[in-house]
């Protein structure tokens, strides 16, 4: 990655588009604290995020691509070990466990093996992990992968139920009509740098498509 | 509090996979046949040993037996040490290889955890199922304790010994575990290393070579003096050492994993 300044406000959801192996992944991944980069600052909330990695564990909610789980653990289990790596402990998590499994509608599934779920069950596991501790930051990559029509409009509903509770949110995906759908902002990575970061026109889709496939071509073009 | 989450969420795998249950349920068994074999062997010498003075006891001849065939030699090959060779490499393989095979390893960094925490807190799950195991095969010759004279110094030194073995084992198991990129590789090369260990000294005798630092380098000229009754600082060192270096050399490994793309 280079050339990737970005800043998100609280309560803004910011979509982020490329085609496959623009960096969207490796950018989530650094903001995530799960890869370091080799230079530039990340700050959460003014706070070096690179000096101090253990702010992830409160203020940072993330599920990567494919949601990986542990097979051999059930879906409580699962809230469970996410909830203590966060801090929480005792009737705090315990609260936050059943708060979140209530919201994504978990409890049908609390004792099912994690390698026994649907790739669809799955993401919502990952999601209810992500979200269990109240993050200030969630990030989010391609979180509608293998969801049916319906639980992918549940999802754009809890995505602007976090944003209106204040949660900033970055949400990679390949479906420009999740980022019109959900999202306050779009910026558009290819080849490893941010090429557009603008406000997205709800009512606007053709905008937003012409403006990625313009990205998307020139570099196609240039290649 | 981060090692200790790492740690429990580490714990609950060991003891929902089948294989810790599969491992301790066979060793036990063949750990539970040797100690029947060594004490009916016991009792067979018991009358002709009565009579000696300073003749070795149940302890000698049952209990540390159990844990070791180094000093029984050939006799009922597989003890405890033995077992642990195998058990604890295929137990650690998983920890570390077995998170990054399925992805879940990015997601013990993005909630904040070091290097160091995720390390630590997989290395101490591990012990305590090890412990656990280790308990279990003591309380064959304890149940008898009040039947047969114990030799309770003797006896404390190998589980001593084999606190420390299964320590180090661990660590080197883990470590394995962190340069590997697949489980089944992660357990070879630390079954591999550890026989390496074990079979260095004789490797060398046979070859003419009798160097202080081969000796000191093996596994079992550390463990035989505990094996024995006689704790040594010099030893305890060596098994420490080599489960810190090994601890270091996972947790560089880890650390090192985020660097990556």
């Amino acid at each position: 990655m280079r050339e990737l300044s970005l800043a998100l406000a609280s309560g803004e959801v910011l979509g982020l588009l490329g085609i496959n192996g623009a960096g969207k992944s490796t950018t989530l991944a650094m903001i995530a604290g799960a890869l370091r980069p080799d230079s530039g600052t990340i700050r959460l909330g003014g706070v070096d995020f690179l000096e101090h990695p253990e702010l992830a564990r409160d203020r940072l909610g993330w599920l990567p691509e494919r949601a990986p789980l542990w097979p051999e653990l059930t879906v409580r289990e699962h809230l469970d070990a996410h909830g203590r790596l966060r801090g929480l402990a005792g009737a705090a998590l315990r609260q936050a466990r059943e708060r979140i499994v209530e919201r994504l509608e978990l409890a049908p599934l609390s004792r099912r093996l994690a390698g026994a779920l649907s790739q669809g069950q799955r993401q919502r596991l990952g999601l209810a992990c992500a979200l269990l501790h109240r993050p200030a930051l969630l990030v989010l990559d391609e979180p509608a992968n293998a969801l049916d029509p319906v639980q992918s409009a549940a999802l754009r509903a809890l995505i602007r139920e976090q944003a209106a509770a204040g949660t900033a949110v970055i949400l990679s995906t390949h479906l420009l009509g999740e980022v019109t759908a959900a999202c306050d902002r779009v910026a558009i990575l290819h080849e490893g740098a941010l090429r557009h970061d603008g406000p997205v026109d709800a009512h606007d889709h053709a905008a937003l498509e012409r403006r990625f496939f313009d990205i998307a071509m020139a570099g196609a073009r240039a290649a | 509090m981060s090692t200790s989450a790492v740690m429990r969420l580490e714990l609950r795998r060991l003891f929902v996979r089948p294989l810790g249950w599969v491992l301790a349920a066979l060793t036990l068994a063949e750990l539970a046949w040797r100690f029947v074999l060594l004490l009916g062997n016991f009792l067979a010498m018991q009358v002709r040993l009565a009579a000696l003075p300073g003749a070795p006891g149940f302890t000698d001849l049952a209990g540390v037996p159990l844990l070791s065939s180094l000093l029984t030699g050939g006799f009922i090959p597989f003890g405890f040490t033995e077992l642990a060779l195998i058990v604890v490499p295929l137990l650690a393989m998983s920890t570390l290889a077995g998170e990054r095979s399925q992805g879940t390893l990015p997601l013990l960094f993005g909630s904040g955890q070091s290097a160091a925490a995720i390390v630590l807190g997989k290395y101490l799950a591990l012990m305590v199922w090890l412990l656990l195991w280790l308990a279990l095969t003591l309380a064959m010759p304890l149940a008898l304790a009040h039947a047969a004279t114990l030799d309770w110094g003797k006896l404390a030194a190998a589980a001593l010994g084999m606190v420390l073995l299964l320590a180090a084992l661990a660590a080197v198991g883990i470590a394995c575990s962190a340069f590997a990129s697949h489980p089944a590789i992660a357990a070879a090369s630390a079954i591999l290393l550890v026989l390496a260990l074990c079979s260095l000294q004789i490797g060398a005798q046979s070859a003419g070579v009798d160097s202080g630092l081969v000796n000191w380098l093996a596994l079992p000229s550390h463990l035989e003096p505990l094996l024995r009754g006689l704790v040594s600082s010099a030893d305890v060192a060596w098994f420490l050492l080599l489960a810190a270096v090994a601890l270091a050399l996972a947790v560089r490994r880890v650390a090192a994993e985020k660097e990556r793309d």
